[in-house]
């Protein structure tokens, strides 16, 4: 969202208009969520996101734009995440958990030279929405977000669903950019498989 | 030259900008005479735009939330 919007949208919400709030909480809600779950995993994160709707509201007047307000609202929402749950904060979790469909890994390539050993399959449609046309890779997708760690999960919907950009996830989940990026990474591969062998097999 | 297991290995860094200039180069070269992995980065690059496009859980209490937040700003102020 532009900072126009981003300043429209901040007057109504101050006049308290109800209409306002609920486009702030679906526009919103799911990358807080994303990273409310990154820090303080799935058994508190809703409880963490409450929380910092409420310290969003109370800080609402002394919002002064010199970040937009998704970047606010989320720096808000780790914060609370840290604050309540410092004691517990796991370590940084570079758990690779196994994947329904496995990942892109060295049995694909030759041991020697590298290449290819079982070259990537060409998917049949060459546009997201008409892969998605597919309610079964809908489904199967889901399937395969739910199966990754909660941080690696939660990496990928910020960098790909929210686009933010590898620094602020680092900032915002304090870690480190090389661990970003081979959380992300990993999280990608698997994805693609998933997606491969749909293409592949027209099943999940 | 890279082999296509390396560059794989190095395709979200390649995606999200954070090759240096050389590795960049490399990777360009491998992709220039490599079908396969040609295909592997644009099937990456379809993969990132249909996870864009997945539909989200809908946020089941929005009203209610969205009800009870207004209510809190009366509060405050």
């Amino acid at each position: 969202m532009a900072a126009a919007d981003d300043a429209h949208l901040l007057e109504r919400l101050l006049k308290g208009e109800q209409r306002a709030y609920k486009e702030l909480v679906t526009t919103y809600q799911s990358a807080m969520r994303a990273v409310a779950y990154a820090i303080v995993g799935q058994r508190h994160a809703d409880e963490v996101v409450q929380d910092a709707w409420l310290s969003v509201v109370r800080s609402l007047a002394r919002f002064e734009g010199r970040s937009s307000l998704k970047t606010w609202l989320l720096t808000i929402t780790a914060n609370s995440a840290k604050g309540r749950y410092k004691q517990n904060r796991r370590e940084v979790l570079l758990d690779d958990l196994p994947s329904p469909h496995g990942t892109i890994g060295d049995e694909r390539f030759a041991a020697g030279d590298g290449h290819w050993l079982v070259a990537p399959f060409a998917w049949h449609e060459d546009t997201p929405e008409a892969l998605l046309t597919e309610n079964e890779l809908r489904e199967c997708l889901e399937h395969t977000l739910l199966s990754l760690s909660e941080l690696q999960s939660s990496v990928l919907l910020l960098r790909e669903r929210q686009g933010l950009e590898l620094e602020e996830i680092c900032n915002l989940l304090e870690i480190s950019l090389s661990n970003v990026r081979v959380l992300l990474h990993r999280a990608r591969l698997k994805v693609f498989a998933t997606v491969e062998h749909f293409e592949e097999t027209g099943e999940c | 030259m890279l082999t296509c297991k390396e560059q794989v290995a190095r395709s979200s860094d390649f995606l999200d900008g954070q090759l240096t200039f050389r590795e960049r180069l490399l990777m360009r070269h491998h992709l220039l005479f490599c079908a396969n992995c040609r295909r592997f980065i644009r099937q990456m690059r379809l993969m990132q735009a249909t996870l864009r496009i997945l539909p989200e859980p809908e946020v089941s209490d929005a009203q209610a939330l969205a009800e009870r937040l207004a209510a809190e700003l009366k509060r405050n102020s």
